[in-house]
């Protein structure tokens, strides 16, 4: 049975070790956030961080996951709030968002060792397949999150999960305005 | 659609809220979305909370194409709400959520005889037909069309009965009333909508929907690219944390998961070989399920995890035989033969007859290979029968034919199939096909618990059908100016709208379909055929042909083809004319000045440097429907070959009701059109495909994909669907770009077939 950390939670799978790490998060872990395309490194869509690189999880065991840290896009940030997503949501670089997790992925793990990436760094960064046709904006919303977490820019694009106060002038409130 | 109180009617809810329907619809048809505690429903479109929410129901799967966003768009500017609290929520199959316009444009295939009895939106046989057949089909970009009148019918209503509920606390009258940003005002006095809900809810709504005097439009100098968004896509956030829900990752208690291997695609298929016992002592493996014979056999491998249920079939080596399956070079075969033997149906022709019979003295060949759709989500579905009830979480394009399906396939009836509709990863229309919905309802029948069933990336390349092949010889006969004097198309290819037709509306399966309707003609499959050139004599002809591999719909569709033939084909003649292919275009373009401002606009945009031979640069355009688009592709040498650097566009799709997300569609079809100019082919023999890898399909990449700059035409017209637009557009516009750059002529797709 092989431990490590999954979104700075330790866990262990039941699950036979030659599994691709892929399977464990999906079907085992619940978190569906990672994408299955094509199970052989073709598309990228499973694209996690394994201790912050990124790695395409239908390609390593778990029995190669051992002790190691993984961070999905589920573990990225906890309310959406990661450079890379308020960039993609702020530059609409999502159509379908089959793909888009495994971008996410693929480009936070490039801003983490690169705070400011070139065009063609980006470019190499980001094998990542996507169908829809989002690649004429990728280059500009990678790059504007770099900007965002070298704090030179700020965006806020992508609203917190779960609608509570999300809209606070419209709080009912009626006091004085009853006739 | 007009709408009037005549047609609106109101019915009190449980909850004691307030319902909006349209009583020219059977009563019979429940309201879909029965309102939650503190909430009320303005119609089948609006519920407003006590919390202010307004939740907006979608009738239109989500793919991509943005419609989680339009529709909502549409209602909070026509209701005068605050677009920070809209939510969107996809609405369950209805025949209130009938899409008549996908139902006129697609007569031809439930009415194969008469379709010009139904070919408007607002014929009353349409509406019957749709509504009793609960059409809510997402295709053919018609949701703007479909949904519009209704929408803001049912929002202006909404904002009406907000309105007076205010009006009635203030004393004032109602129509003094501003509702806009999400308040209600008058002079000083201002209220969210959430208290005036419920009060709201008890008003009627005025004898006609007083719609705001302006549809919702964007106008293009207002969006730059990266600029500020007014209305936001309401999908997004959930789509860059993982939360956003495929057919895929639904999870239920109990669940478990299955992995499935069809047959190769042919008129018969049986399972052959199964050695069961290789899985037996596997972790996790639980059983299979198999459907051994018939059109489609295929063994399903069910296990507590979707990788265990994989290696268990790939262990137990499933075989199947056979009978008849697909050959490319058989297809092949019948395609040449036909292109120069078969008769054809003329389906479209106007002028001299005379001037385009028999030999033109100018005749070019073009083909098209078959390709297939390549979305990065494969087939999922996940089924659970309980209490004679079949609940089903899929994505897909036609809800009520899934049904009928499923239900056809486990002896139940429809109203026992309960359809959650998932929203999808990338259609491109190829989920208009549901046979994973009938294969996980039939695993869940055996399994008895709820089952997941995703087909692994070789099963999509394996089952999946293509886009069909399509072969054309274009011929002109230029007149004394070198202008074009007779055009003439004859364009062979199966039947394919048609036979899609049979699978989607009569239930048939591929070959049934395929053969029933062989060598009839099919005018769908020669849409965008009719250049938008003003050529006095024409005719377009189409040659059925019977090939043994059932083809499907594709993003493009017909327009994937006859774009590329005609834009090719008038660039081969101003070549030949010694004629600059723009003003060449140009001079033919008098009647349409909507199109010849798309080419002006993009030959700037481009920098068009008058196509002179070695420019690299490549020009074509095309019509769809009251949608225009001219596209130039500007391509250089380098050491190792050409490549296409950058794509200009120019479109003009009428009014624009979210400027970025028409960006994103013209976008997202240049570079899905790129796709199939340089790859998704695939070649059969007995019945299985040459490639079932995604890196031999030749995908545009972050790396590869050229520069692309999109511009829009302001226009007051009603909306045109951007989404195939650029698909058709970019493989001529390429080739003609290649040709200038290299002086070599391809006159087929995908281009370097004949060198992989």
């Amino acid at each position: 049975m092989t431990r490590f950390t999954v979104n700075d939670r330790p866990v262990q799978f039941e699950m036979d070790p030659r599994t691709p790490l892929l399977w464990a998060l999906r079907d085992a872990a619940n978190l569906t956030g990672t994408k299955y395309g094509c199970g052989v490194g073709d598309c990228h869509a499973c694209t996690v961080m394994v201790d912050g690189a990124a790695l395409r999880s239908c390609l390593i065991t778990l029995a190669e996951c051992e002790g190691r840290f993984v961070v999905t896009v589920e573990g990225l940030s906890r309310d959406r709030s990661h450079p890379v997503q308020q960039a993609m949501v702020a530059e609409q670089a999502v159509q379908c968002g089959f793909c888009t997790p495994g971008i996410v992925m693929s480009a936070a793990a490039l801003l983490a060792r690169n705070a400011n990436p070139s065009e063609a760094e980006v470019k190499a960064a980001i094998p990542n397949l996507c169908r829809c046709g989002v690649q004429p904006r990728l280059v500009r919303a990678i790059q504007r999150a770099a900007a965002v977490a070298r704090r030179e820019e700020k965006i806020d694009a992508a609203p917190v999960p779960g609608g509570s106060g999300r809209i606070p002038a419209m709080v009912p409130d009626t006091k004085g305005q009853t006739p | 659609m007009a709408v009037s109180r005549r047609n609106v009617l109101i019915g009190a809810l449980a909850g004691g809220g307030l319902a909006l329907g349209y009583m020219l619809r059977p009563r019979s048809y429940p309201l879909p979305l029965q309102p939650r505690e503190g909430e009320f429903a303005f119609d089948a479109w609006i519920r407003i909370g006590t919390d202010g929410v307004v939740t907006v129901s979608v009738p239109q799967v989500e793919m991509g194409q943005g419609v989680t966003t339009l529709i909502p768009q549409i209602v909070a500017h026509e209701l005068g709400a605050d677009w920070r609290q809209v939510a969107a929520e996809p609405a369950p199959v209805s025949a209130l959520y009938a899409n008549l316009a996908l139902a006129a444009k697609w007569a031809p295939l439930w009415m194969p005889l008469l379709p010009s009895l139904a070919d408007e939106p607002d014929d009353l046989l349409t509406r019957r037909w749709a509504e009793s057949h609960v059409f809510d089909v997402t295709a053919d970009g018609t949701e703007i069309a479909a949904y519009e009148a209704g929408a803001r019918a049912a929002a202006a209503s909404a904002r009406a009965m907000l309105a007076q509920a205010a009006a009635a606390r203030w004393s004032v009258a109602w129509e003094e009333c501003e509702v806009a940003n999400g308040f209600v005002t008058h002079e000083n006095k201002k209220l969210p909508f959430g208290p005036l809900a419920s009060e709201a809810a008890r008003f009627s709504p005025p004898s006609t929907p007083p719609l705001r005097p302006e549809a919702m439009a964007e106008r293009p100098g207002e969006f730059p690219p990266g600029g500020r968004l007014s209305y936001p896509r309401l999908d997004l956030p959930s789509k860059v944390d993982g939360s956003w829900t495929f057919a895929g990752d639904v999870r239920l208690p109990d669940m478990v998961f299955a992995a499935i291997r069809h047959g190769p695609i042919g008129r018969k298929t049986f399972l052959s070989d199964l050695d069961e016992s290789a899985a037996k002592d596997m972790l996790g493996f639980l059983r299979t399920v198999r459907s051994p014979e018939g059109d489609a056999a295929w063994v399903a491998a069910v296990a507590t995890d979707g990788w265990a249920a994989e290696q268990a079939l790939t262990r137990m080596e499933p075989g199947f035989r056979v009978a008849a399956g697909a050959e490319s070079d058989a297809v092949d075969t019948a395609m040449d033969e036909a292109l120069h033997n078969a008769d054809a149906h003329r389906i479209h022709s106007a002028g001299d007859m005379a001037l385009v019979k028999d030999r033109l003295p100018i005749q070019l060949g073009y083909e098209v290979s078959p390709a297939i759709h390549v979305t990065i989500e494969t087939a999922a579905a996940t089924a659970w029968l309980h209490d004679g009830k079949l609940e089903l979480w899929v994505g897909t394009q036609a809800p009520q034919a899934t049904r009928e399906a499923v239900a056809a396939a486990l002896g139940m009836a429809v109203r026992d199939v309960v359809l959650y509709p998932v929203a999808i990863g990338g259609s491109f229309d190829r989920r208009l096909e549901f046979g994973h919905a009938v294969e996980a309802a039939l695993i869940a029948r055996e399994v008895g618990k709820p089952v997941q069933l995703t087909w692994s990336r070789r099963e999509e390349f394996r089952a999946g059908l293509p886009r069909a092949p399509v072969s054309a010889v274009m011929a002109a006969r230029p007149d004394t100016d070198g202008q074009i004097a007779g055009w003439r198309a004859r364009i062979t290819v199966p039947a394919t709208a048609r036979e899609f037709g049979r699978r989607l509306l009569g239930g048939a399966a591929p070959y049934e379909a395929l053969e029933s309707v062989a060598l009839d003609a099919d005018p769908m499959a020669l849409e965008g055929a009719v250049p938008p050139y003003a050529i006095p004599n024409f005719a377009i002809d189409h040659v059925p042909v019977r090939v043994d591999l059932p083809t499907a719909r594709m993003r493009g569709n017909a327009h994937g083809w006859t774009a590329f033939f005609n834009e090719s084909f008038v660039d081969e003649l101003a070549h030949k004319a010694g004629r600059e292919p723009l003003s060449y275009r140009m001079a033919m373009l008098g009647h349409d000045p909507r199109l010849a401002a798309c080419l002006q606009r993009v030959a700037a945009l481009a920098q068009w440097g008058g196509g002179s031979d070695a420019s690299g640069q490549g020009l074509a355009c095309h019509v769809i429907g009251n949608g225009r688009i001219a596209v130039i592709a500007s391509a250089r040498r380098e050491a190792e070959g050409v490549r296409v650097d950058r794509l200009s566009a120019v479109a003009d799709v009428g009014r624009i009701v979210n400027l970025d997300i028409a960006r994103q569609q013209i976008e997202g079809g240049l570079v899905f059109g790129l796709g199939l100019a340089l790859g998704c082919a695939v070649r059969y023999a007995g019945g299985r495909p040459d490639s079932e890898s995604l890196a031999a399909m030749g995908l545009p990449t972050l790396a590869d994909c050229p520069a692309i700059e999109v511009d829009f035409i302001e226009s007051k017209e009603d909306p045109a669907d951007p989404g195939e637009l650029g698909v058709a557009a970019v493989a001529p516009a390429v080739a003609n770009a290649l040709f200038s750059a290299t002086g070599l002529r391809l006159r087929r797709l995908p281009f370097f077939a004949e060198d992989v």
